[in-house]
């Protein structure tokens, strides 16, 4: 019997992986953008960001437009792969839950 | 083993990450009204030409809609992120009315401006535009708006200086007036049922 895959944790958090998909479809998103889209406060957010940061997934950039500031997020190519075999893991274990 | 409660929890997991890629991707931009503003823009740079007899209609009117395009777009396009399907769609617009304000201002100053093949040139233009755009964004009335301009461009090749004038004018109508309305209500329409979708999941 083959062994099942491991989810992988930093994306298992249900708000990390909603803004990873969110951040999957854009080019980049304003914190702002992804704050409306998730119905998250800005502390869980901000603190949800910052683990996929350190893990590699995402990348921050701070500017000032209109001499406001902007946070924007963008997707790394490891995100994305790290997305993809989450998906695929998903579907192995449902696969197998399906065949149980 | 994986238990029902289990199973549950990855299939919402998996519906998650769906909606959240869809909610990404989805256009929330609104374009219906570049459609009208170049339809009059289209209306009052002929009726310049015509009635003022003056050569700097076409390229004065152009260049006054491309700075209004450019004024009203950057104020929507701060609100959402950039799509690559956005892109691919500002790219499509952007080639074709660079390269037909070159050739038209290019015709103009050099005096060899010619009814039928500007009506020709600007449908063929218009038609490659809109269906590269219908193409990307699964658009069937953008599509009928390609053919018509492609049908202006042919027919135009055929007909008299009235009867070039008149499809041309009627293209104008259609496919800029008729169909950036349609396209504005449409896009209202969506926005609407987003936030109600929204405001039912937020519940």
């Amino acid at each position: 019997m083959p062994e099942l895959p491991e989810l992988n944790p930093v994306i298992h958090g249900k708000l990390r992986l909603a803004l990873l998909s969110l951040l999957s479809g854009v080019e980049e998103a304003e914190f702002t953008w992804l704050r409306a889209k998730t119905g998250s406060t800005d502390g869980n957010l901000g603190a949800q960001l910052l683990k996929l940061e350190e893990a590699g997934y995402v990348t921050i950039e701070k500017k000032f437009v209109q001499r406001k500031p902007q946070t924007l997020y963008r997707m790394t190519e490891a995100g994305r792969e790290a997305l993809t075999e989450y998906v695929q893991a998903l579907k192995q274990l449902l696969g197998a839950a399906i065949d149980a | 083993m994986t238990t029902n409660a289990e199973e549950q929890e990855l299939r919402e997991r998996l519906n998650l990450i769906e909606t959240m890629i869809a909610e990404g991707r989805r256009s929330t931009e609104s374009w219906g009204w570049s459609f009208v503003l170049w339809g009059m823009a289209y209306y009052v740079a002929i009726a310049w030409a015509t009635w003022g007899h003056s050569a700097l209609a076409w390229p004065v009117t152009m260049i006054a809609a491309g700075v209004l395009t450019g004024i009203f777009a950057s104020r929507n396009s701060g609100k959402n992120p950039e799509t690559t399907i956005g892109r691919a769609i500002l790219a499509i617009w952007m080639a074709m009315g660079i390269s037909t304000f070159l050739i038209m201002l290019s015709l103009s100053l050099s005096g060899r401006m010619e009814l039928h093949g500007a009506v020709a040139f600007i449908g063929a233009m218009l038609g490659t535009a809109n269906a590269a755009s219908s193409i990307v964004l699964k658009w069937k009335m953008q599509f009928a708006c390609a053919v018509a301009w492609w049908a202006a461009g042919v027919v135009g090749a055929f007909t008299s200086d009235t009867v070039t004038s008149i499809v041309f004018l009627a293209a104008i109508f259609f496919c800029q007036i008729v169909f950036g309305v349609y396209g504005m209500i449409a896009e209202a329409r969506e926005h609407r049922l987003h936030q109600r979708n929204q405001g039912a999941s937020h519940a």
